[in-house]
């Protein structure tokens, strides 16, 4: 099997990282950068748990081969996080008590994340839609519902990704 | 470039590797595409979202036996233009990009967009695309609907040069397709309709708010000119091997002045053209009832659109 050199921005900074052709994103991401707060639910596009963000979208990183985002920006739960501060979206998470087990919750945070980036204030149907992306089987969506419309509003538009 | 260290980080000498792929392939152009293609024979295959041939089914990795991926979505597939008496889609444009696009928010490419949002999660509709929807050949394939109605031409690029693939001939089978191993798909072009035409797409789910494909889905079109029906159109996917259009249903439509009866019978004969099966997601009897439900309620909502 052929290795591969790619180069991926992953939050903020460079990685040149020699990855096999067969490897997935979340792969890559979880065994070789560490960042294991992606999570694999079903790694068939299904759960949403796999979910990050590349160039600014929402994307599942069970379904893309880490060779296909050489180059790219990629965006993931322990990049949200500002300075020694948590991000607004985790801040409402928690003070909403919208995670129960917290499986679905870096996926679901990162679902909402692309969305506020490319709308800044969704209503409550876009978010619901939104959300149903990803699976949760614990505290269902009201709560995370509720998080993501406090947070789009404290954040005001300041939003990254 | 982006700002940022660089860091380099080794594999970890546990990590397993997902996919047996024996090669990644990124061509810089189309010609090279084609040649990776035509010298790997059936051993490789297009990869453009992935979001098909990616997930396991059944706990089978369907790629492990193809040994090279060739990654065409680099080659400059994404785009969508309205030109002379055309519409011209790149094959690698995504699910996404034809829902948002104000193309077809208009009466007679409106079955697309309603397609595109009826489509799988916008997690997946970001990197899934039409080229990739209609080369999978799924018998219940969304964008395929739309697309059939509207008289879609398929532009194919291979070692011999393009050829164009009138969609109706297209689908040859369960996941099979006209096209030639060494082939790829590189534009759809829809042909320009009157103004005087509405189109529309249903799909019934298992459960509609969920993640699933169709049970059945249906795409009508109507050319209208003060209540006399001179053109229709209607696709059927999820009830044969492959989306198709029922010819009988639009023959009675043509040419006749509408109305609810008129409707409601091309609607019966289009559930009588189907040849659904029983399968996880339903049976054959309630899928041949709900294309009758189903084509009533588009031919309805493709009448209003008329003229929009
Ligand atoms: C959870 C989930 C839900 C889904 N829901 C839906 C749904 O609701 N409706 C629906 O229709 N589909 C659905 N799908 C299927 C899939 O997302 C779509 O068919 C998608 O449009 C495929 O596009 P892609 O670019 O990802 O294809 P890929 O996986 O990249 O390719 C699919 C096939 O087409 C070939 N191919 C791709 N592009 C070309 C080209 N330009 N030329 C030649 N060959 C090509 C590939 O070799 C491969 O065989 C779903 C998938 C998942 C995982
Ligand atoms: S793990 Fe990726 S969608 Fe479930
Ligand atoms: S909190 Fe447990 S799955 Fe959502």
């Amino acid at each position: 099997m052929k290795k591969m050199d790619i180069k991926i921005h992953v939050n903020g900074d460079w990685y040149e990282l020699a990855v096999n052709s067969g490897d997935r994103l979340v792969d890559v991401l979880r065994d070789q950068l560490d960042l294991t707060g992606t999570k694999e639910g079903c790694g068939e596009g299904e759960c949403g748990a796999c979910t990050v963000n590349l160039d600014g979208k929402a994307v599942l990183s069970c379904l893309i081969l880490a060779v296909q985002v050489d180059g790219c920006t990629i965006l993931t739960i322990e990049g949200l996080q500002r300075g020694s501060e948590l991000h607004p979206l985790q801040k409402a998470f928690t003070s909403e008590s919208a995670i129960q087990c917290g499986y679905c919750t870096p996926g679901m945070i990162m679902s909402a994340n692309a969305l506020i980036y490319n709308e800044p204030e969704p209503d409550e149907d876009t978010i619901r839609k939104n959300l149903s992306n990803n699976l949760c089987r614990c505290t269902g969506y009201d709560r995370p519902v509720k998080a993501v419309l406090k947070a789009a509003k404290d954040m005001k538009g300041d939003t990254n990704v | 470039m982006k700002k940022g260290k660089l860091r380099v980080n080794e594999r970890r000498k546990t990590m397993s590797v997902y996919f047996q792929i024996e090669e990644y392939h990124r061509p810089r152009d189309l010609a090279q595409a084609v040649d990776i293609l035509s010298g790997f024979g059936n051993r490789a295959r297009v990869i453009a979202g992935g979001t098909d041939i990616l997930p396991r089914r059944a706990g089978v990795k369907k790629i492990d036996n193809i040994n090279h991926l060739v990654d065409i979505s680099r080659l400059g597939l994404d785009y969508l233009k309205r030109e002379g008496d055309h519409i011209f889609m790149g094959a690698g444009t995504t699910i996404n990009t034809i829902g948002a696009s104000p193309l077809f928010l208009s009466g007679p490419y409106g079955a697309l967009s309603d397609a595109a949002g009826a489509h799988s999660t916008s997690t997946i509709r970001n990197r899934a695309t039409v080229g990739g929807n209609l080369c999978n050949a799924s018998p219940c394939a969304d964008l395929a609907l739309p697309l059939l109605v509207l008289d879609a031409i398929l532009v194919a690029a291979g070692p011999e040069g393009k050829r164009h693939i009138p969609i109706e001939n297209f689908f040859k089978g369960v996941n099979y397709t006209a096209l030639n191993n060494e082939e790829v798909l590189v534009e759809i072009r829809i042909p320009l309709c009157s103004e005087k035409t509405g189109s529309s797409f249903l799909k019934l789910r298992r459960h509609q708010t969920a993640i699933d494909m169709a049970v059945v889905n249906v795409a009508t079109s109507l050319n209208c000119r003060e209540n006399r029906c001179e053109a229709a159109g209607i696709a059927l996917g999820s009830v044969a091997p492959v989306p198709f259009r029922a010819k009988k249903a639009e023959s009675m439509l043509a040419g006749a002045k509408l109305s609810k009866g008129i409707i409601e019978k091309a609607a019966v004969a289009a559930a009588g053209e189907a040849r659904p099966i029983d399968d996880v997601r339903s049976t054959s009897a309630y899928r041949k009832k709900m294309i009758a439900v189903l084509v009533r309620r588009s031919l309805e909502s493709s009448m209003r659109r008329c003229g929009q």
